[in-house]
């Protein structure tokens, strides 16, 4: 790791210079959004290369190559993943761009693709499909993002009144059909397999694992399904060519990433940036800082289901592996920056709301667990609690780490277990002085830690 | 084992147990007696893995693992009482109770609830929420008969798995989301299945119960017997639930090869015929035109002179009786026997379809095959029927082999609730399911569309078959039948290319005015698209009560014996008997209601409530009409003689049910007081007329079948074991206490068809099929 944050010593050498822009090239070209524009700054080449100068397995290989792993949270390998399809199964296979982005803290796929450069997305998805023999893909929009829908669904018109869509593309001889799906709004539907179930008209619960969507996925056929920004970088890999895109990034993050800023910053948003970057330059070079000169009190690195990183963790870099090794997860990289008049318990409580009113209620610990949190929260954060509701919310989450059904259960835990670990005192503080220790609702005197009333 | 090498050996809790491969942990330890705590998980549904409640901790694991969706793998080490495991349950437990009411003492559930009982052995002593618990109106109804308390539900969903999975109708949907997740029924689809009863007992809490069992009782002071329902010829395997001599409800006790432990609303809440305030309770004579009580020395003695009187006067053969198709067998074969040797006629039958008669030693007219082989099949054609609310755990069957791939044709007059998973339906108009399927046959014969070992050997009756076809055909047929010809035809040729096609037609089709070839059709046209005598291939009716193909097996029929045999071929039982029977046949259930006999008998059944006005005038006009009944049904009330009688609840004995399973009924609940068992009545009846009967109990009338009636040979109650046996059976290996035991035979063939199960047939002559015409 370099010493220096945000500059590496290679940087004058990169082929693309320091900050490379694969998914954000043409934001604010006016009129991105239409297919005239998107074709004249370069728009549906990469198509082209990949149909003519690619044989399907060849590009899956491109994307191993260019070390392209998971937007969406987990972080797999793009290209891995696509070569788990099996290889002799007589069903269609499909491919399903999970668009249901609705992670807390989280809004590059909504805003910098979908809402703005639409055409990169639908460019992708062709690659992709192409890549993995597909021949239907799926593009399932959250059921709250009515403009991103509506800006997808005419870019797939535009670009099957182009000819970029349907029988034959571009000459090809490959066919492929896209349809745009905007779901009833559900954060659950975000894990794949409860997309699937979603996408087939049912209820939005995710399924039993194994098997797998890549072996028995949408319609019980094979099924690959990726985050919009992973499938939107595959046009850059097909143009810049692997090596390009991969010189990019850590040893094991390569390339860039979206990463949306927000909270208590100065210039909240989006901002691509290579894998790697430290937390600190995010926040302090592009974020412009803390709002009116505060100190950061705790960051969310990842979206609301990754544990908080303290002030002294601030020049992590923000790849998979030094995020892991801080003891939280890069997620889909909704860095939430937390300042130093924020209640802790008042902004958990927040966050475990959201997964009790999101969860699915398929699985008895996420059902009932995050109905207990909340309560105890609440009752906590308005100064009514108990010592022993400390550990208890601790328990609850022991009770539920490990014992839902899918991932959503867990991630509820995160922030209450990384926040009694590294905020104690302010939730003792909330039992003994009934009351904040920071922020407009501050009562009483601190105790322990730093006076900030 | 010879399959000792395929399976997979497991260790749980430091023993060892071998068990197939894809076998679920929760299966295994069971195999183990190790109780795995299950909510969600039902044997008979997918595994879901929702209520997190069988978690186990397998070796290697980082977390625990859920039993309902973790299958074997060699050299598994699991446990299930580590402390892993431990605090897991108590977590969800302790999960499940925040949101749970404490109501269980007016809970219906209470007592046999598994949110109690797994709290008892697995779950947390108390609990730490002290706070809100969710509230809602409670209890609300999602059916006329079910009640929902949304409170107690856990969210396991078994109740919405039922309907959508394994019923396929309408009902129970999960809503809303999260811990605002409940169970309810949407406006415009309601909740109206006959299977609906399933849920409230699979429901593993008391949120879903019963209308009519609400505040009833508790489940410890019921009386629970297993025994068989009575509802319809399906027999499906029940406890009957009683307090105080009060049937409350039937619960399922599974058995896998007829009901795979669901029943249907009829069988389990149906109790209005044992409970009825209306039953009669004492004997009535007429006495100067009207019915009065009378003790039962005065019925039974009167029954007897009168009985005499009559056969005195105009002869035996002025005497006929109606037998039941709801009594036991026992009682069956005694009231032939009462009529056959007490009485010496042969005037003897019960209200059944029209099916030809016998020849010689040929297979009676049952279904060949099974209800477990319906999955087996890859076509099942409907003729004429109405499974769902007539065999409804036959529907139920039917739907799952739906599932399992097979196509369903529904050729009915009428649409039925099966039409929706159908491969497809022809209608027709009311009365022509004879015709309906003579155009079948005839596509079949004409096209031609024969196949197999039984059309190449009986080549000479296939072409006088078709001879005697020629003049007419499919188009005219359907025509005549108001069908579709082209459907027809292209129905004939998938049940001649199928893998397994089951031809069922309803009893009672045989009895429209084109039912008369019906059985002989359908039979002919199983054996020559050879679809016929292996599992989920075969045909046969679907029959009417539950104990119809009984009553044919014990003789209640005019021109045979027990047991199929032809009168000629009495002498075993005349000697047995200690009498002369009568060697000509008697009249049959139509003849005797046109004015043929000046005493009638009837035992069960109610001849007045379809009978024909010139009828009723006949049943009015008697010298003596005897009714064994229940109730003062309309025969009852045009009786000289009521003698009361009890349902199966209140008696021992078996029936056999539609594929010839032969199942043991049991006594639930003393006999209404007044009322008298048939089998009761008709020894008094015997002895009242000097023939000293002399059965203690239906098990010796049982005995005596299993000595002279062949189809039933070596019967015994112990043989028939927990689950029944189907005819034609024959004695297997003793059991683990010397005991005999009795091994049933899944499915028919075609030279059983011909020269009978009973070993009697003499293999030259084929008693089917027969050409049309050849015979009246």
């Amino acid at each position: 790791m370099s010493e220096t944050p945000g500059t590496t010593p290679a940087n004058n050498s990169l082929p693309l210079g320091p900050t490379p822009r694969f998914l954000t090239r043409n934001f604010g070209v006016p009129g991105i959004d239409r297919i005239e524009v998107y074709r004249q700054h370069g728009g549906y080449e990469s198509l082209a290369k990949a149909l003519t100068q690619f044989e399907p397995d060849a590009l899956v290989e491109e994307v191993k190559k260019s070390g392209l792993r998971g937007r969406g949270g987990a972080g797999f390998a793009t290209g891995m993943k696509w070569g788990f399809l099996p290889k002799d199964n007589p069903k269609p296979r499909y491919l399903c761009v999970n668009a249901d982005e609705s992670e807390p803290g989280t809004f590059k796929d909504r805003v910098m693709i979908m809402e703005v450069c639409p055409h990169l997305l639908v460019e992708g998805t062709i690659i992709s499909s192409f890549a993995t023999k597909v021949h239907h893909a799926f593009i399932y929009v959250r059921g709250e993002l009515p403009l991103a829908e509506r800006q997808m669904a005419r870019a797939v018109r535009e670009a099957y009144d182009a000819g970029l869509l349907g029988k034959n593309i571009l000459g090809s001889g490959f066919d492929l059909d896209i349809t745009v799906h905007r779901g009833a709004g559900a954060y659950i539907c975000g894990e794949e397999s409860a997309l699937l179930e979603s996408l087939e008209g049912k209820r939005g619960y995710p399924r039993l694992k194994p098997p797998f969507p890549a072996v028995v996925g949408l319609y019980s056929s094979p099924t690959v399904i990726n985050n919009v920004e992973t499938i939107a970088t595959v046009p850059a890999v097909v143009e810049h060519g692997a090596d390009v895109y991969a010189a990019y990034g850590t040893e094991k993050s390569k390339g860039t990433r979206l990463y949306c800023l927000s909270g208590h910053v100065e210039r909240p948003g989006n901002y691509e940036l290579p894998l790697g970057v430290p937390l600190r330059t995010l926040i302090e070079d592009y974020g412009g800082g803390v709002r009116g000169g505060r100190q950061v009190k705790a960051v969310v690195p990842g979206g609301s289901s990754t544990p908080f990183l303290k002030p002294s963790q601030l020049d992590t870099p923000l790849d998979y592996e030094s995020v892991a090794a801080a003891g939280s997860m890069l997620g889909s990289a909704g860095v939430i920056v937390l300042d130093d008049q924020t209640c802790i318990v008042g902004a958990v409580l927040r966050m475990t709301e959201f997964y009790r009113d999101e969860s699915c209620g398929k699985c008895t610990p996420c059902r009932e667990g995050t109905f207990w949190l909340v309560q105890l929260l609440e009752r906590l954060e308005a100064g009514h609690g108990k010592e022993s509701d400390i550990p208890l919310l601790a328990d609850i989450c022991d009770n539920i780490f490990g014992r839902s059904f899918c991932p959503l259960g867990d991630a509820a835990t995160m922030s209450i277990v990384s926040s009694i670990k590294l905020f104690y005192n302010e939730y003792l503080h909330h039992v003994t002085a009934h009351g904040c220790l920071v922020g407009p609702r501050a009562r009483g005197v601190a105790v322990g830690a730093g006076a900030n009333v | 084992m010879g399959e000792q090498q395929e399976l997979v050996t497991i260790t749980i809790d430091g023993r060892e147990v071998s068990v197939p491969p894809g076998t679920l942990l929760w299966e295994a330890a069971r195999q183990l007696d190790i109780e795995i705590p299950i909510y969600c998980y039902h044997p008979k549904m997918d595994p879901l893995g929702a209520c997190r409640m069988c978690f186990v901790e397998v070796k290697g694991m980082p977390k625990p693992m859920t039993a309902c969706t973790t299958t074997v793998t060699p050299n598994m080490v699991v446990s299930t009482d580590s402390p892993m495991v431990k605090k897991s349950r108590r977590g969800t437990l302790e999960f499940l109770l925040i949101n749970h009411p404490l109501d269980c003492p007016i809970c219906d559930k209470g007592g046999e609830c598994d949110l109690q009982d797994f709290t008892l052995r697995h779950g947390p002593g108390g609990t730490r929420f002290d706070l809100y618990k969710r509230h809602y109106v409670k209890p609300i109804a999602v059916s006329d008969r079910v009640l929902l308390d949304r409170e107690r539900c856990i969210a396991c969903q078994r109740c919405v798995r039922f309907c959508q999975d394994v019923a396929m109708e309408n009902g129970l949907v999960m809503m809303e989301r999260g811990f605002k997740t409940e169970v309810g029924v949407e406006e415009d689809a309601p909740f109206d299945s006959i299977f609906s009863g399933n849920v409230v007992e699979m429901c593993p809490v008391g949120a879903l119960t019963a209308k009519s069992y609400r505040f009833v009782t508790r489940p410890w002071e019921l009386k629970r017997t297993a025994s068989v329902c009575g509802q319809c010829s399906v027999g499906c395997n029940v406890l009957v639930d009683v307090r105080v001599n009060k049937v409350l409800r039937q619960y399922s006790r599974t058995n896998d090869s007829i009901d795979e432990g669901f029943l249907c609303d009829r069988g389990r809440w149906n109790t209005e015929l044992v409970n009825s305030p209306q039953r009669l309770r004492t004997p009535l004579i007429r006495r100067n035109g009207a019915l009065e009580p009378a003790t039962w020395e005065e019925a039974l003695q009167l029954v007897a002179q009168r009985l005499r009187a009559v056969a005195s006067t105009h002869g035996a053969s002025a005497i006929g009786g109606i037998g039941s198709t709801h009594t036991t067998n026992e009682e069956a074969y005694l009231f032939q026997k009462l009529l056959r040797a007490g009485l010496g006629t042969n005037n003897v039958d019960h209200f059944h379809g029209r099916f030809p008669a016998m020849e010689r030693n040929g297979l009676p007219w049952v279904w060949t095959d099974s209800i477990a082989g319906l999955e087996k099949a890859s076509h099942i054609v409907l003729l004429g029927t109405d499974t769902y609310n007539r065999q409804p755990i036959v529907d139920l069957r039917i739907r799952r082999a739906i599932r399992k791939g097979t196509r369903v044709y529904v050729v009915t007059p009428e649409p039925s609730r099966l039409d929706r998973l159908a491969a497809g339906t022809i209608r027709y108009n009311e009365g022509q399911t004879g015709a309906v399927s003579r155009a079948l046959l005839s596509a079949v014969l004409s096209e031609p569309l024969t196949r197999g070992d039984f059309a190449t050997k009986r080549a000479a009756s296939v072409a006088a078959l078709r001879d005697s076809l020629a003049h007419t055909n499919t188009e005219a047929l359907a025509a005549f039948a108001g069908a579709d010809a082209t459907a027809l035809r292209a129905l004939a040729r998938e049940i001649a290319q199928a893998d397994g096609a089951v031809l069922l037609y309803d009893e009672m089709a045989t009895r429209e005015s084109t039912g008369e070839t019906l059985a002989q059709d359908v039979l002919q046209l199983a054996l020559l698209t050879d679809n016929f005598g292996r599992p989920g291939a075969g045909t046969g009716p679907l029959m009417e009560d539950n104990n119809s193909l009984g009553a044919r097996d014990m003789g209640l029929l005019p021109d045979q014996l027990p047991g199929y045999r032809m009168l000629a071929d009495g002498a075993a039982l005349a000697q047995a008997w200690g009498m002369t029977l009568p060697d000509t046949a008697g009249m049959d259930y139509d003849a005797m209601l046109a004015g043929g006999v000046r005493a009638l008998y009837v035992m069960g059944a109610d001849p007045a409530r379809h009978a024909t006005p010139e009828q009723l005038a006949q049943l009015e006009a008697l010298d003596l009409l005897v009714v064994q009944e229940l109730f003062l049904t309309e025969t009852a009330k045009r009786a000289t003689v009521v003698l009361p009688a009890v349902a199966y609840m209140e008696k021992d004995g078996t029936f056999t049910n539609t594929e010839r399973a032969v199942q043991v009924v049991r006594r639930a609940m003393q006999e209404l007081p007044g009322a008298r068992a048939d089998w009761q009545i008709l020894i008094g009846v015997a002895n009242a007329l000097g023939l000293g009967w002399r059965y203690g109990s239906p098990l010796e009338v049982l005995a005596e079948i299993g000595r002279l009636v062949p189809l039933y040979a070596g019967i015994s109650r112990r043989g028939l074991g927990a689950e029944g046996v189907r005819w034609p059976f024959s004695a297997g290996e003793s059991d683990a206490t010397g005991k005999p035991t009795l091994v049933g035979s899944p499915h028919l063939t075609w030279t059983m068809v011909e020269h009978g199960v009973t070993g009697n047939g003499d293999g030259a002559e084929p008693a089917l099929p027969r050409a049309h015409g050849e015979q009246g």
